[in-house]
């Protein structure tokens, strides 16, 4: 009961959220807009990053090499496939990469998953930075990128798809298999899911989406060099805004990346030294005192006069 | 009622207008910059502060900024860009279209500078860049945005080969950091260098953060070339010179990239700074640009260093020609584009003029650091002291 009271109270509120969302280009001036861009990333990145980490517990320290490897695919593309098709190939190659990649690090867990992950990220920004300069190339210029506006919508669209994706994913036996795999891994196997492969599909899924969020990136500067690219602080900020925001809700994601926006434009614009002294207190703040992030906070602050929210509540703290 | 009304209306309608008289008149100045005050560039970033601030001062200590005529005091906004293209992309679009400055400044680095071009373009305010050096800027669409620094790499890599022909260097060897300027120098150098008749000993590349160098010299060391060139960063051209020293180099031309110009390295390296070769295009000892001294002096003076004779002196140029172009066009961004690209400004680094978005004056030029001062060695035409080879450490 609390859940279907829950989801008729997001589900209007979500519509409404996405008609501002929508409209924004047509109002807001160039700066507004660069904001909801960061925004949109931001959602679609955490929510690409719950579909794997959240679901299953493996937490990945390297997503930014998705990002990465779908910028370098979609601008090796560029000249040949257009900019749409090339974004799309960009999101394709990710996945493919997260496939090659998932054979083996998957079989690794705890800590040695999350350093492996992190090396590995750095070890495809080390070949690609070899690769551009084996061919002479130092880093590239990329013309007639679309608008603001153009570039915005598509970023709101990979956020709306992240979104639906993790919500039909939590609803799914693929979601409730990758549960299983969470809470224990050895009984999920023993009772017959097939756990090996449930990981590898996650850990795709979850790689498209960052592909194609590395090619908008690209575009927005309009301008690619490996080690932006593949930029480790997208990797760390992805994890703490998950953290943030709470591992195990749909609306995790969602305020995580709205809160750090928010803070990132009030400090990080004056005070750069203290905004990343507040990521790190906030970070340490959350895993103390709020291990099930913002989201947590808000459901306990909407069920204190209602008695099965409460439980709800507590329940997975 | 409706009375009091209207006098309140009428009231408020005369202060509003007032305060806009007003700030027209009296109003500074407003110019925004970013600049990459944390994060991987964040080193280089006094350089160019510095000089920014040292210019402010000195217009507003000489009754402000020329504007077509009128003079008005100057200020700077200006926000950090965390050293990532990306977040200056997003500085100088809140500059141009929240803060509504009324000119730009440039920021650090040759990935910022390419990433700003296209939003210049789009909302077509002209900026003078200052730090970017690459072939790349030659692909800019000429039009809102120009690049004063004689450091491109092609021409480097011929006029470095020809300085070390006239000094009879017969073979060299080269290690290079994976950074885009390192890379591209090194791509023109070596046949520069074969076409000179010079032999490459060796020619090794290694990573931004490399901790030791000391295989890397060794290696070099075992051809006995005449000459070592580190294509290298300030953080590695500190180590480059240290262990150089420690292992006990014999090559008598000895260059290392970017990071001699900066004062903090020859308190740091002492005698083994001394005749290192390096990329520069500016020195206080050239009489015939007169403004080079006053500025050398100047921001000693404040700052307690030496100006760095890269980063320092092209932010100071850059504000330099900005200030002359809006002596003459104002602050209308149309006169101002037209006026940049096509006048003659006279600069610490002597006169400058653009074609495209290059500056075609300033000549190629390398630097050697004698006796604690940078000198100008190469080209003859504006050298300040003779090649020396460098026979100590």
């Amino acid at each position: 009961m609390a859940q279907m009271k829950r989801y008729s109270y997001d589900l209007p509120l979500a519509g409404l959220v996405l008609l501002f969302a929508l409209s924004l280009p047509l109002w807001a001036g160039d700066y507004m807009l660069g904001v909801g861009f960061t925004l949109a990333m931001w959602l679609a990145m955490v929510q690409s990053w719950s579909l794997l980490s959240a679901t299953t517990g493996y937490i990945s320290l390297g997503h930014a090499v998705f990002c990465g490897i779908g910028a370098y695919a979609m601008v090796l593309a560029l000249p040949v496939m257009g900019i749409a098709i090339s974004l799309i190939f960009g999101g394709a190659m990710a996945g493919l990469a997260a496939l090659l990649i998932g054979l083996p690090v998957m079989r690794v867990r705890g800590p040695y998953f999350v350093i492996l992950t992190f090396g590995l990220a750095e070890l495809a920004k080390a070949i690609v930075m070899q690769a551009e300069t084996s061919m002479g190339q130092f880093s590239r210029l990329i013309f007639n990128a679309p608008s603001l506006a153009v570039l915005y919508w598509v970023m709101l669209a990979l956020a709306v798809i992240a979104v639906a994706a993790a919500w039909l994913l939590s609803r799914s036996r693929l979601g409730a298999g990758l549960v299983a795999v969470r809470e224990n891994e050895e009984a999920a196997e023993a009772v017959g899911v097939p756990v090996a492969r449930l990981k590898t599909i996650a850990l795709v899924l979850s790689a498209v989406i960052p592909g194609m969020i590395g090619g908008l990136l690209t575009l927005r500067s309009s301008y690619f060099d490996a080690a932006q690219a593949f930029d480790p602080v997208l990797s760390f900020t992805t994890v703490t805004m998950a953290i943030v925001g709470g591992l195990r809700s749909p609306r995790g994601p969602f305020l995580g990346a709205i809160a750090f926006v928010l803070l990132s434009e009030v400090l990080w614009l004056r005070l750069p030294q203290l905004y990343m002294i507040a990521l790190g207190a906030l970070l340490i703040a959350f895993i103390l005192f709020a291990p099930r992030g913002l989201a947590g906070m808000v459901s306990r602050l909407f069920a204190s006069g209602d008695k099965s929210g409460k439980v709800a509540g507590h329940g997975t703290a | 009622m409706r009375r009091f009304t209207k006098a309140a209306l009428l009231c408020a309608c005369m202060t509003s207008i007032a305060q806009s008289v007003f700030a027209d008149e009296a109003g500074p100045v407003r110019i925004g910059y970013s600049m990459s005050l944390t994060g991987i560039f964040a080193q280089a970033a006094p350089s160019q502060v510095n000089a920014y601030t040292l210019w402010a001062e000195e217009v507003n200590a000489a009754g402000g900024l020329d504007v077509a005529g009128e003079k008005r005091p100057v200020e700077f906004i200006s926000y950090d860009d965390q050293s990532n293209p990306a977040n200056a992309v997003r500085i100088y679009e809140r500059l141009i279209t929240e803060d509504k400055v009324d000119l730009l400044a440039a920021p650090w680095s040759t990935p910022i500078h390419l990433a700003l071009a296209p939003v210049l373009s789009r909302y077509q305010f002209p900026m003078v860049g200052n730090t970017a050096a690459s072939v790349q800027l030659r692909e800019v669409a000429p039009g809102y945005i120009w690049f004063p620094t004689a450091v491109i790499p092609d021409k480097l890599g011929v006029e470095l080969a020809k300085l070390m022909k006239s000094e009879e260097i017969t073979s060299a060897a080269i290690m290079a950091n994976v950074s885009p300027l390192s890379q591209e120098i090194k791509t023109y150098l070596i046949p520069a260098l074969e076409a000179e008749g010079i032999t490459v000993t060796m020619s090794e590349n290694y990573p931004p953060d490399i901790r030791d160098m000391t295989t890397l010299i060794s290696q070099a060391n075992a051809g006995s070339p005449d000459a070592l060139i580190a294509l290298s960063y300030p953080a590695d051209t500190f180590l480059f010179t240290g262990q150089a020293k420690e292992l006990g180099v014999k090559a008598p031309f000895v260059l290392a990239l970017v990071g001699p110009t900066i004062d903090a390295y020859q308190k740091a390296m002492g005698t083994a700074a001394d005749n290192v070769v390096t990329v520069g295009h500016w020195s206080p000892k050239q009489e015939a640009w007169p403004k080079a001294k006053i500025f050398f002096d100047a921001y000693s003076a404040r700052y307690g260093e030496a100006p760095d004779a890269l980063d320092s002196a092209l932010a100071y140029m850059s504000l330099e020609i900005l200030e002359q172009a809006v002596a003459v066009a104002g602050l209308d961004r149309e006169a101002l584009r037209a006026e940049i690209a096509t006048a003659t400004f006279d600069t610490i680094n002597g006169p400058v003029k653009f074609e495209g978005v290059e500056n075609t004056v300033t000549p190629t030029s390398f630097l050697q650091i004698q006796d604690g001062s940078l000198e100008l060695i190469w080209p003859q035409a504006i050298r300040t002291s003779e090649f020396r080879p460098k026979t100590a450490w």
